[in-house]
Order: structure tokens, then sequence, then C-alpha cells
């Protein structure tokens, strides 16, 4: 079942709790009383759901009031559409002009608020002072829950849906909080959202701030176990964390362009694309002026982007300094490298994809360009099984393969290319509309030039 | 080009009615609501009378002026802002001279208003925002020939120099302003770290401050419509309230119910990966409901301007019952002061009709005070004389009845009797039912717990006179 709606629920909470002894029996049941209140207050009458950017308001724990009158129980969740305002005019221009393909599911973003008017009673408000040592704790919870739903789903149902979230993912921080507790000292329990394969789809997973990924080993075996998800490669690292696709990457770079194009159309061909998630790297980015020597470098940066954003590896993509210095930490380079604009090829990007990043590659060699078109097998494979992008370079350029479309009757080949040697800012139409990324044909090589290829391998982990 | 004060005609009245001793001068207050376009006064008070004064006339030779109490002065204008419900404020200050004097009058007021302003904003827990008015205005009149010469300053700049207003009387001026009316919910946890009284004033501050910006922040609906951006303040249907039914010459008002939405987001606690632990000696919760009012002037009013007239007097309401319970305190308990535990009633809001106007204006009522106390500091501060019936004390319910249930006298030999006070009080807090009594041992009095110190000792000294009352009402004497 296609979901065409995402209705996401944020807001914070704030945990708190009077500890007379941190260390005591008692404190443990301290700590769940306190997060029994903050139940009990989220299925209270006063809470409320504002949608964003509307005036609507939602009371979804009396049975069902909105402030908005055409919006009942019986409404379907689509009709809350009309209401919201949306950011900008302009984006829709370009959404028209270009044949794009259906971006995914619509968010609707809510925010949890609490009424403090219409109480139950109407004394006035006395002063308690209690005089015991203790210890106050305050804790932000970063509520945030996500119900993945059909277009005629009632808005009703949504709205309980989302209580029963929220009631979840309060027991689930209880735990967190409580497991990774060490006396007074408390760590901030965070929710992740994960989009996995059918039947699971959405999930939210609670784990503690500061606790990093590798740490976490064990939590995600039980889920995989769990979710029956393969066990050789991530799904719920904090890097493979859903992007919501109304969400901008706050670093600015251009995730996958590639999506925003039609593959060629190939009598008998198959696509064999990368998997998951890059960012586009490219000439003069970052405030670096590489023109004219940097292609390589920022093909491995799109490549070092990848692990990343796959959950292998928490180190940020490298800097032209870093992999000049890397170069230079495994003896492949004289110490005044850095700092150069000296060109660097294939087994360079291999040796530092294992330097930095504790990543093994496989290289392709190709004596003309000519051959490429024979590759098609081998590069099929490879987006097949290990679904990284590949770094080519040959003649004087430096290019990377996101995919092929290949017929294995035929022998037809086209190649997906992620042209590193664009020199503008992050627009995807020019991007597209030019083919800085791209479906290109064999002639695309030079004929006579030799290639290396460098195809970096998944890690065998989660 | 300067502002234009639109004044109701019996404001007039006063101002032309006020005696001053010959050769004396007569101080007091201007009160009502500015706007960015035009400002309305709708109440004029003189500064009453201060037992010491008998003492300033032997000094001979000073100029009247100069004796001016600017203490005083202020201290009235602190007190008369307590008084106003939201959308009001102290606009400025007023001064009969006799002619010889009028020449001076003028510095006198500079430096009245300036001290005015700055003493009324000292503890206040919201800031001013770049659309509200800084001017006020200063009005001085001669007592012989009854010229008036109105002018303003702008208080937010110290070098400012008077620039003239226009003072237009009219009739009626805030008849028909709406009132825009919440019950507010607060429950407020404040940690006290350290065990000085400074630090548990500091502490409630900080804790005070902390939910003031919350509710600055908050979402507001009024009369059902989301107050957010410039669109007027459209009045719909027009609630009858109680205070309307048994003041029916305000019938012209409507009444605009308001809600309050708030959320947790506080920046301080933002980006956060551990939780906040601080080490406290105690720690001090306000909790109950408060009532609040705002007026809006009818002059094409912003939503936006209404909802932040309603959250600053929710602010307020809090702000000042903490304030004058801890002033009480002081004098009261001295440097004992934030040692002893116990629950407490914070003074409650009563609202008045006020002079000259039809709004209404507020005062606070300490547990052990009548209406009659009501009307002798409305007629002392406000300058008018208010029947006790006129005063309303419903609006806010008297704590008593869950504070007394401290009083619990019960069957078990429980040491943990605090645990029983807080089950019951959490039972009486939404419904007023009186509570039980049980007898105990071979006394009637034998395990008691004074509710309002709970100190265990029977009725505490303080408290005894009540708990008799009480006891005898319900029938607890054989």
């Amino acid at each position: 079942t296609v979901c065409d709606f995402i209705f996401r629920l944020k807001g914070i909470l704030e945990f708190a709790c009077q500890l007379d002894n941190p260390n005591g029996v008692q404190s443990q049941s301290t700590i769940s009383k306190s997060f029994q209140d903050l139940r009990s207050k989220v299925t209270s009458k006063n809470i409320v759901f504002t949608v964003c950017n509307s005036p609507v308001l939602i009371w979804p724990n009396t049975g069902f009031q909105s402030s908005v009158e055409s919006l009942t129980e019986a409404s379907a969740c689509g009709d809350i559409l009309q209401w919201i305002e949306s950011d900008d005019g302009g984006s829709k221009k370009s959404s028209k002009k270009k044949d794009k393909k259906k971006s995914g599911p619509t968010v609707v973003n809510m925010k949890l608020l609490f009424e403090v008017t219409e109480p139950a009673g109407n004394t006035a408000p006395s002063l308690i002072r209690v005089s015991t040592q203790q210890h106050c704790v305050k804790m932000p919870l970063p509520l945030d829950c996500a119900l993945s739903v059909t277009t005629d789903e009632r808005l009703e149902t949504v709205c309980t849906g989302l209580v029963e979230a929220l009631n979840k993912q309060l027991a689930d921080m209880e735990e967190v909080v409580l497991q990774y507790r060490k006396g007074s000292s408390f760590l901030v329990p965070q929710p992740f959202h994960f989009q996995l394969p059918e039947p699971a789809g959405l999930i939210t997973v609670v784990y503690p701030a500061g606790v990093p990924d590798s740490q976490l080993q064990a939590v995600r075996e039980d889920l995989h176990r769990k979710f029956e998800l393969p066990c050789d490669r991530p799904y719920l690292r904090r890097a493979n964390a859903f992007h919501f696709p109304d969400a901008a990457y706050k670093d600015g770079y251009l995730r996958n362009p590639h999506i925003h194009l039609n593959p060629p159309n190939i009598e008998d061909a198959k696509l064999y694309l990368v998997q998951g998630v890059y960012s586009y790297h490219h000439y003069m980015q970052d405030h670096v002026d590489d023109n004219g020597w940097g292609c390589a470098y920022r093909s491995l940066q799109t490549i070092c982007s990848w692990f990343q954003q796959q959950g292998y590896v928490e180190t940020a993509v490298p800097t032209h300094t870093q992999i000049q210095q890397a170069l230079v930490d495994v003896g492949d380079k004289e110490p005044r490298f850095v700092g150069s604009r000296q060109w660097i090829g294939s087994i360079e990007v291999q040796a530092v994809l294992n330097q930095l990043l504790g990543v093994t590659s496989k290289i392709m060699f190709v004596s003309q360009g000519s051959e490429l078109a024979t590759k098609g097998r081998e590069l099929a494979n490879h987006f097949q099984t290990e679904g990284t992008p590949v770094m080519i370079g040959g003649g004087v350029l430096a290019h990377t393969i996101l995919g092929v479309v290949w017929s294995e009757n035929t022998g037809q080949i086209r190649f997906l290319i992620l042209d590193p040697h664009y020199t503008g800012g992050e627009d995807l139409q020019t991007i597209t509309d030019k083919g800085w990324c791209g479906w290109k044909g064999p002639e695309f090589w030079d004929q006579n030039a030799y290639y290396n290829l460098c195809l970096p391998q998944r890690p065998k982990s989660i | 080009m300067g502002r234009s004060y639109f004044v109701d005609e019996a404001v007039g009245e006063y101002l032309s009615g006020l005696q001053a001793a010959p050769g004396s001068c007569v101080t007091g207050l201007l009160a009502g609501q500015s706007s960015p376009q035009r400002d309305f006064v709708v109440l004029a008070v003189q500064t009453p009378h201060r037992e010491s004064e008998g003492q300033l006339k032997a000094l001979k030779g000073v100029s009247p002026l100069d004796d001016i109490d600017v203490e005083w002065v202020t201290e009235h204008a602190k007190q008369v802002s307590r008084m106003l419900p939201g959308g009001l404020c102290v606009l400025g200050l007023f001064l009969v001279t006799p002619p010889e004097l009028s020449k001076d009058a003028q510095n006198a007021l500079k430096r009245l208003i300036f001290a005015v302003e700055k003493y009324i904003i000292k503890g206040r827990l919201w800031e001013l925002s770049e659309e509200d008015v800084t001017d006020r205005v200063t009005l001085h009149i001669c007592s012989k020939t009854k010229k008036l010469l109105c002018k303003t300053f702008d208080v937010k700049d110290p070098k400012s120099s008077a620039k003239p207003a226009d003072w237009k009387y009219q009739t009626g001026i805030s008849s028909s302003w709406p009132m825009l009316t919440c019950s507010v919910e607060v429950d407020l946890q404040i940690p006290v770290t350290g065990s000085s009284s400074d630090n548990t004033d500091k502490c409630m501050k900080d804790g005070l401050r902390r939910w003031a910006k919350q509710i600055e922040a908050a979402y507001c609906l009024i009369n059902g419509r989301q107050a957010l951006d410039d669109s007027e303040l459209i009045s719909g249907q027009a609630h009858v309230c109680s205070f309307q039914k048994k003041n029916p010459k305000t019938t012209n008002r409507q009444t605009l119910p308001a809600r309050i939405f708030v959320s947790d987001e506080q920046s301080e606690l933002g980006e956060r990966s551990s939780a906040l632990v601080q080490v406290c000696s105690g720690s001090m919760r306000v909790r109950g409901v408060v009532h609040c009012r705002a007026y809006i002037h009818n002059n094409k009013p912003k939503a936006r301007h209404a909802a932040q007239a309603i959250k600053r007097d929710i602010i307020n309401t809090v702000c000042s019952r903490v304030e004058m319970f801890l002033e009480d305190l002081c004098i009261n308990e001295g440097s004992q002061k934030g040692l002893c535990s116990g629950q407490q009633a914070l003074p409650r809001r009563v609202f008045a009709p006020m002079p000259i106007s039809g709004l209404s204006v507020c005062d606070y009522m300490f547990p052990d005070e009548s209406t009659a106390d009501v009307a002798e500091r409305l007629k002392e501060m406000l300058d008018c004389e208010t029947p006790e019936e006129d005063i309303d004390t419903s609006l806010e319910n008297n704590q008593l009845f869950s504070i007394i249930s401290g009083f619990e006298i019960t069957d078990s030999q429980d040491d943990d009797s605090s645990k029983h006070v807080s089950e019951i009080q959490a039972e009486n807090h939404k419904i007023q039912k009186p509570p039980k009594y049980y007898a105990v041992g071979s006394g009637r009095y034998s395990s008691f717990m004074c509710g309002p110190c709970s100190s265990h000792c029977s009725p505490c000294h303080s408290h005894i006179s009540t708990v008799f009352q009480l006891m005898e009402k319900a029938k607890m004497f054989v």
C-alpha cells in the first residue's frame, strides 16, 4: 500500500522530578511516576494539536473537536490540505516545467500544545514550600511521532493514533532514561524515524543522546531480529534516519539529483542504480577554488558522503587538505603534497577510502575508453550488490558513475554520470537541464584514453 | 505633530473638582490605554494623603514643588498599576499648581514621570515590544485659571524633551471597549538553591520569568479565532458574564473569551544531551487558577494587540500576588523567610467597578481580609467609594477548603501525615465539598497539624482562631 500522507507531530515536554537520593532505591519509582504524569498529560483534555501554517487546532482527547467547523470526526485526513498555506509560490514554477517523478508522500507537520485556560476548578493559587534537600532534575523530551496514512483515512483516526504514539514514545523514553541513568546523570532520549521495508514501514526508535552508534550495536541487533532485517547492512544507525520529503538539508548540498531524471528508454534493458543517499560535491564548493584540478577530490567527497549517510561512518566528508594529508599519512605522497593542486586518481581514491573510512575498494582497469561499453555486466553487478557510487578517472578527467541502463542481450548501455566539474550553485534545475547530472552514451568517454575505476565495497555491518 | 489624548469627560469633571490648599500642589495619576495612533485616558486619581504630610508644612522657604514626595507618588503609581486589568496602565501624571509655580511645574513633572515609569517597571516580567508606545503624558493645571497644559515625554530616552500633545474631552470613551477574559491554570514548580531569603526571591523571580516567556510565546485564540497576524479583532457574539448581570449599565460591552495554549519549548534547555540537575535546598510551587481580564480600545484594534493585553494580564496577576505575598512575609516573618515548609494561600483577585468609566479594576484579598478591607483600599488608592456588594469575589475561589483539609485528624497512628494532606488536597482541589473530620485518641485535637504552616503543633498561634471558626462551623463541638 502506498501511503499518501505522513502526519508528523512534534513537541517538547519538560520532564521534571525531585530526587532525595539519586542513588537510592526510591529514585527509580520517582522517575517512573514523573513519566506516568506526563503520560496522563498527553491523554488529558488539555492537549491540542496545531497544524503548522494553518489556523487548524484539534483537541484529540475531547471526542475530536477542531477550531475549523468543516473539519469533523468524519473528515478524511486529506481535507486538511486546503487549510495549509504553502511556504512560497516560487517553487511551483519549476515543478510544473520539469517532467518530475512523484516525490513521495505529503508531510503534514503538527505541533503539540497544552491549553492552560478552561481549567476544571477555580481555586485561587497557593504557594507550597518544601524545604528538604533534593536533586532537582529537568530535561526537555523532544517528542516526535510520525504516522503514515492513506488519503481516505479519517482525521479522527489519525489523531487518536498520534496520541497513542505519544504514549508509546513516552514509555520508550522512560525505558531509555532508566537504562542509561547513572545516579543523577540523565541522558536525553531522542527519537529517530526509520523507513523500513514493508510490512514494518515507518518506525520510531529512541536512542540516548551522546551514546555513539558503535555502542548501540546490541540494540540494533535486537531490532534487526525483531523486524527481520538483513544482518549485513545498516538500517537503524542514526544516519539512516528517514529524511522527511519537505525538510531541507541543513548543509545545503543537493541529495540524489539523479532521481529527477528519467532513465533512457532502451529496449530490453534494465536499470541498475546507486542505492541510498549521496550528496553532490563539485568544483568551487566550501569556498575552495579547485577549478581545473579538484575533480577527483570531489568525486571522492561524493563517495564519502554516501558512506556517511548510509550510516557506515560518523566522520564528516573530508576536505581537500584532509584527503591530501591522508595520502601523506599512508606514505603515498610526500608532505609537500598537502596544500598543492596536484591531481589524484582512482588508486589514491582507494587509498583514502581505506585510510579515513576503513572502506575497501576494487579497481577496474580499462585500456581504452571504447572498452567501457563492454563493462555493462560488471557495473550492473556492482550496483546490485554494493550499490555505491563509482569514481572513474582517465584522460584528464574524473567523474562519478551513479548507475547504468544495460541490456544483457543487445549489450546497449548508458551511464548515469555525476559531473564534479560544475562550478555553479546548488541549482537543481540547471544541474539536471544542462546535464551536470545526466545519462550519457558510450561516446561520452575518450575512446583512446585508459581509465581506472574505483568501486567501493560495502562493509558487512549493521 | 504630537500625540492626541482622548479623555473621558468624567475625568475632566474629576480634575476640575480637585481642591488644593492655597499655595500648595496636587499630584495625581492618569490611567488608560495607548495605541499607536491615539491614546485614551479613562481615569484620574489624586495622590492620597500621607500621614507625614503635616510635618512637611513646617519647612518654610521650600517650594511646594520640591516638597512633592516623589517616593509616595511612585508608590501610589505602583499600587494603582496592580489594580488595573490588562490593556490599561498608568499613562501619565497631572499636577495642579498655583499660578506662581506654573513656570517650574514642567521640571517637576519631568522628574516625576521618569521616576514613576522606572518604579512601575521594576520587577515586571515582560519587556516592552517595538510597537509599545513609550510616550507618557504630563498634564499641568493652573489652580486659578484652570488652564491645561498637556505635554508628553518619551520615557525610553532620559534626555528627551517635552513634546506638545492634544487633550480632548469626549463622553463614554470606553463604554464599548470589548473585555477579554479567561481563567488560567498555573502550576509552577520552582527549585530553590541556596538558603537565604535573597535566594528564595531570586529563584522565584527566575521561575516566574521562565513561565512568563512561555505565556508570551503561547498560541492564543480570541473568541474562537487565532490572534496572530495583523488581522483586526472582529468582535463576535457577545457573552453576558456574571459581572455584567450585576451591573446592567455595562451591557454595551462585549465579552470575548480568550484561550491560551503553551508548549514547553525553552531555548535554554534546547539542544541538551543530558538533564539539568541542580542540588536544591527545597522547592516552591505556585498552584491554582487565576482569573484574567483585559480591555482593548475599539478603534480598529489588531487581534495580536488584544492577545498581548490578556497575556500581560496573566503574567502581571501571578507576579503581583507573589510579590505581595513575599512583601507581607518579609514584614511578618523577617529573617525566617524561606526556611519553613507548608502551604499558604496567595492573595486572591477580586474585581470592582472602576470609577468613571464602567471598566473594572481589581484588588487582591489576603485570606484574613474581607470586602470591607478591599473597599477601604479602593477608597485610598483610587479615591472612590465602592459599595461592598459591588466587589465581585466569585471569580477566584477561596483556597481555604483545600488548606483546611490539612487540619485532618486521622484515625491512624501513621506519622506520615503529610501524605494524607496531599491526597485530600488533591481531592478537594477540584470539588468544593466540606472536608471530613475524624476524632482521634483521647482528645479531639490530639494529632493535629497546622495546615497553613504544617508545623506539628496543635494549631499554631497564627492560625488558631481560623481553626476554631471552622470547627465551629463543622459542628465539631458537642
